[in-house]
């Protein structure tokens, strides 16, 4: 369990480490947390030439609630946020980030890192894409700001440049009224969840404003789940809209046969899970704490 | 004081908590060599060729070892099972052909084991892919062979008849058959993985490090591969972190470092092995099939007869096997009255990891198999699983099984009580009513197993006669060492079972001082003498093999003891009692102030023996005893003998609901009866029971090997194959009653592998919960896929059928 060779460089800034990927171009990597790199490497499925260590860029780690946009800075950690006041207000933020794998993996990993990865399985891309969120990215070419829509584009790429780095990441802040949940269903805390969906529904008036549904473990990349918002959006969250809604979600995915389950299997997690995000949002909604944690086998 | 019953706080604990273990990995020198394994990716392939000169050329590497190196420095190690075993070469290294994914194919030695791993990455093995084999039913087709010289893949055959098994299904009022059960291959995963350090001197001396649990037996199949006497064989271990069975044959490949050690001068070897290296090429539990399986039962249902095909898959090389073909036989009927079997037992080899003793090896799959048969038996025939099970628990004792095992002890329904009230059966019973009604899918399940301990070597020669092993024996060296303290060394080696608190307890009751005034060494070392062909920890024995070893010894010492002191003090021994003084440990005369010390006593022997005479001449205070348990070799005609010593008794009951939205059986409520006998120490026993029955739910939920159709490994890492941790535990209720061993001087039962208890459980529980689905539990894994897969599959039709008919009318 060794990693082949390589030049280890850290970086002091952003600049820095944009210069640095761009002087060495393909066989360079990014290490931040390093819980999906390390592991990578060491089983020696890749095996680049050099790593530019991002993880003590100062500021980097920041999370910001500015009002109506929280700003969370590329290697703020899961843990970092899990414990945040953020987590606190937003509860959705809170399950998906103390519940992404266990204690070990939360204190290093990042949330640039789980983004970067274009890894369906990964957490916070499928968070984000409840919360519609952006990605702020840096490179040779300077500053730019992405949709997370789009973001990964297929299983492990994204829409990132060469040399450019994700430094922070942004979303709005639910209004009021609104409530979210991330149910995860999975082995053991080690493992990625066999089936991930994030909902987020502003609800007025007992009627469904908005409503985001997002999915994740489910396909090549995360998918938003918009058939499925648009069954429950206008509507009161009758029995039959969540049950059009879970089937509608069930559609928009591609699960794949794999060990942690076959594709059909997976497809009545992705109707369960959604059916158990959607009460759990309503009620948080409502005003209501609802604990959730991810479920094991 | 009596120490023994007591939960005397573990000894090992402060050592372990504080970091200051010793475990083989631990061990560091500077100029030490390490080792990096190359193994097969491919489950049968031809090894075609390999070039090592990339590796050797690499800056740091040390030496190469191949195929061809260990065919001229190693002997084949030696096979138990009868022909055509004796063709099976089972070498450290593959050599013309790999069978299995992870088969070591190259070792590379180097500074580092960075470099190390580096350098085998560029051996190049040119593969010529075979057709591989997995499934056990296919493997007996011989159409794909792995051991050619074999030219068969089946490694054992034999059948198993006892009673008058034709009568009493002529006689029978039901018949039962079940035409498929499987129990799926796992393995109790230790958290320390198989290390060792070797180095091999110019005097060709070879001494390990390693982490084996049965050096004793390991010992004897090591040194001649390596063409050496035993005596240049040292094997040392001190802390090992679990076993469970696996590392019984990690010697295969604590070779290589050896072999390497030699072609480097000598230098010290360590090889070290990773968590995916150990899921691949380690060892596996034994996965058994259970065909065509009949079963009679008179009007009230008690069951008169079994008869069943086996198929045993021990994956690509026997090594510890055929054995496991054998040791289920010790609890032929389980717990159960059943006088009348045929058992066709076959075993072959498959292009998968070989198998190793795994926790509850070999009884634990019958086991299952028969609280399956009893299980099933009683849905199909509307009896209520516990009055099933009432109906046909043995309560005699000592009994004597069909095939002559004698069950020394036990309660079987005092158990099923306990239990019942302990997890509130009625409560449940009537919790479950409701459920159905609201259409869940809650079920409880009874499983009831045993824990056969001390084993009898001589069942090995009903797998094949010609095997030099019978009886068993543990050793234990009890000294006053130079300055009168006390100092045990055992054979055990044990991996976390609590040997050196155990033994202080039963030491301190002996000579009726502090177990603090006791040194137990840690750990294995063959330089002390203290072993036999038999030592080691397996097979739920120390509390009476090893324990009675202590005892045994303590009593010859005392003996010494009081020869001696009774000569200073001038006294009869029958007047001296043992204690402690303001000098320490001591001998008294009873009523007076006489006494003499364990300093002064050791002092008269080892350095002041000019006070003596020649009475005391056989003296030493230093002794040796070697515990044998009664046993005599079975009649290998008749499969006939006592097999094992002791039996302890597990009960337990699950209340599981399946949830129908994620198919996950959730575990309700769990209760957990133990009984070995009389207990040593509470907590060790406590700790055991737990382990025991986290390990039986992790392989019902969560933990399974799987192979896709050519041999790859599904399930080579800890997010693959996922252990039970403790977030997925669920909260269980400890029991227990103690039905006392009369074949132990101390009343214990060997415990410790628990005799796969929840697998029966849980299983049961699943079963309650999807009979009336039309679902008959067969397989012994229940991941939520499986259930998925099963809620959508109705098999009741297919896989059972019954035949009633009204007896006595002749």
């Amino acid at each position: 369990m060794y990693p082949a060779p390589f030049q280890y460089h850290r970086a002091k800034t952003v600049d820095e480490a944009v210069g640095l990927l761009a002087g060495i171009g393909e066989g360079a990597r990014v290490l931040a947390g390093g819980q999906s790199l390390l592991a990578i490497l060491k089983l020696r499925f890749d095996e680049p030439t050099d790593l530019v260590d991002i993880g003590r860029i100062a500021n980097l780690d920041q999370i910001d609630d500015a009002g109506e946009v929280i700003n969370i800075g590329a290697l703020a950690t899961h843990n970092r946020i899990g414990a945040s006041a953020i987590a606190e207000a937003i509860p959705i933020v809170s399950d998906c980030a103390n519940g992404i794998a266990d204690n070990q993996v939360r204190n290093l990993g990042t949330i640039g890192g789980s983004v970067a990865s274009g890894d369906p399985s990964c957490d916070w891309p499928t968070l984000l894409h409840t919360l519609d969120g952006e990605i702020l990215c840096q490179g040779p070419d300077g500053a730019r700001t992405l949709d997370i829509n789009g973001f990964v584009e297929d299983l492990y790429q994204t829409a990132l440049k060469p040399a450019e780095i994700i430094t922070g990441l942004r979303f709005k802040k639910p209004a009021a009224g609104s409530g979210g949940a991330y149910c995860t269903f999975k082995r053991c805390a080690p493992a990625y969840p066999t089936i991930a969906v994030g909902v987020q529904l502003t609800i007025r008036n007992g009627q469904v404003d908005s409503s985001r549904i997002a999915l994740g473990s489910a396909g090549l990349t995360p998918i938003r789940a918009s058939a499925a918002e648009a069954e429950l959006t206008g509507g009161s969250l009758g029995a039959d809209e969540i049950n059009k809604a879970a089937e509608a979600a069930v559609a928009a995915a591609d699960p794949y046969d794999d060990r942690r389950g076959s594709a059909e299997f997976k497809r009545q997690l992705i109707a369960t899970l959604t059916k158990r995000a959607i009460a759990i949002a309503q009620r948080r909604a409502g005003g209501e704490t609802v604990k959730n944690s991810p479920e094991y086998y | 004081m009596t120490w023994v019953g007591k939960s005397l706080q573990r000894k090992e604990d402060g050592r372990l908590i504080r970091g200051q273990g010793l475990f083989a990995d631990d061990e560091h020198s500077d100029s030490m060599l390490h080792l990096y394994i190359l193994r097969s990716p491919y489950a049968h392939a031809r090894i075609a060729s390999i070039d090592v000169s990339a590796a050797q050329a690499l800056p740091g590497v040390a030496c190469v070892l191949t195929g061809s190196d260990i065919k001229e420095q190693c002997v084949p190690y030696m096979q138990l099972g009868p022909a055509p075993c004796d063709k099976i070469v089972d070498l450290p290294l593959a050599t013309d052909k790999v069978i299995f994914q992870g088969e070591p194919v190259a070792a590379v030695a180097a500074d580092s084991a960075a470099i190390a791993m580096d350098a085998g990455l560029l051996i190049e093995v040119e593969y010529e892919m075979l057709d591989a084999v997995v499934d056990p039913e296919e493997a007996l087709e011989d159409k794909i062979l792995l051991h050619e010289a074999a030219a068969t893949n089946r490694t054992y055959h034999d059948v198993f008849e006892y009673g008058e098994v034709d009568k009493a299904f002529s006689d029978a009022a039901h018949v039962v058959k079940i035409n498929r059960l499987h129990f799926h291959r796992f393995a109790s995963t230790p958290v320390e993985n198989n290390a060792c350090t070797a180095e091999w001197n110019q005097r060709g001396d070879l001494d390990f490090l390693c982490n084996n649990s049965f050096a004793g037996f390991s010992m004897q199949l090591l040194a001649p591969s390596l063409r050496l006497p035993v005596e240049k064989l040292r094997i040392r271990s001190y802390d090992i972190g679990g076993s469970f069975g696996v590392k019984i044959w990690n010697y295969v490949y604590m070779a290589l470092a050896a072999l390497a050690s030699r072609k480097c001068g000598g230098r010290k070897v360590k090889w070290s092995e990773t968590r995916t290296e150990h899921l691949q090429g380690s060892g596996h539990g034994n996965e058994r099939t259970f065909l065509d399986t009949e079963v009679a039962l008179d009007k009230d249902g008690v069951i008169t007869a079994i008869k069943s095909r086996h198929i045993d898959d021990c994956g690509a090389y026997p090594r510890y096997e055929p054995l496991g073909c054998i040791i289920w036989a010790q609890v032929l009927p389980a717990t159960y009255g059943v006088r009348n079997f045929r058992i066709d037992f076959t075993q072959t080899v498959t292009n998968k990891c070989p198998v190793v003793p795994n926790r509850g090896y070999s009884r634990m799959q019958h086991l299952w198999f028969m609280e399956r048969i009893v299980d099933i038996c009683a849905h199909e025939l509307a009896i209520p699983a516990d009055e099933m099970r009432l109906k046909n628990y043995i309560r005699e004792f000592p009994y004597e099984t069909p095939n002559g095992c004698i069950y020394d002890s036990g309660n079987y329904p005092a158990m099923l009580e306990k239990a019942k009230q302990m997890i509130d059966w009625d409560g449940w019973k009537q919790k479950q009513i409701e459920a159905r009604e609201q259409g869940r899918l809650l079920g409880i399940g009874i499983g009831t197993t045993l824990d056969s301990g001390t084993n009898n070597f001589g069942q090995a020669q009903i797998m094949n006669p010609n095997l030099p092993f019978s009886g068993n024996s543990e050793v234990c060296i009890i000294c006053l060492d130079l300055d009168g303290s006390v100092v045990v060394s055992l054979g055990t080696g044990p991996s976390g079972q609590g040997h050196e608190t155990t033994t202080s307890q039963v030491v301190a009751d002996e000579l009726n001082i502090d177990p603090s005034m006791i040194t137990v060494r840690t750990g294995f070392d063959s330089a002390w003498n203290a072993f036999s062909g038999h030592s080691g920890t397996y097979a739920s024995q120390f509390a009476v093999s090893g324990l009675s070893a202590v005892y045994g010894a303590c009593q010859k010492l005392k003996a010494q003891m009081r020869q001696l002191a009774g000569f200073m003090l001038k006294a009869d021994a029958a007047e001296l009692e043992f204690g402690v003084g303001e000098e320490g440990p001591q001998l008294s005369v009873k009523g007076t102030d006489k006494s003499i010390n364990y300093w002064f006593m050791s002092n008269l022997v080892n350095s002041n023996n000019a006070l003596l005479d020649d009475s005391l001449a056989d003296v030493t205070l230093n002794v040796r005893h070697v515990y044998r348990p009664p046993f005599e070799v079975p009649d290998t005609e008749k499969k006939f003998g006592n097999l094992t010593l002791t039996y302890a008794a597990q009960l337990h009951i699950a209340v599981v609901e399946i949830d129908t939205d994620t198919c996950r059986p959730n575990i309700l409520a769990y209760a957990a009866i133990d009984d070995c006998g009389k207990v040593i120490n509470p907590q060790i026993v406590n700790g055991q029971v737990a382990g025991g029955t986290a390990h039986g739910i992790g392989a019902v939920l969560m933990e399974s090997f799987d192979y896709d159709e050519v041999g790859n490994l599904l399930t080579a890492t800890f997010s693959d194959y996922c252990p039970l941790t403790v977030m997925n535990m669920p909260d269980v209720q400890y029991g227990s009653i103690e039905t006392p061993s009369p074949f132990s001087y101390n009343g214990a039962k060997g415990m410790g592998e628990g005799g796969g208890a929840p697998l029966h459980t849980l299983s049961a529980a699943i079963q309650d919960a999807l009979y009336a689905e039309g679902i008959i539990v067969t397989d012994s894994h229940h991941s939520a896929p499986r259930v998925f897969e099963r809620l959508r599959a109705p098999n009741r039709e297919a896989t059972v059928s019954v035949e009633s008919r009204r007896v006595g009318a002749q």
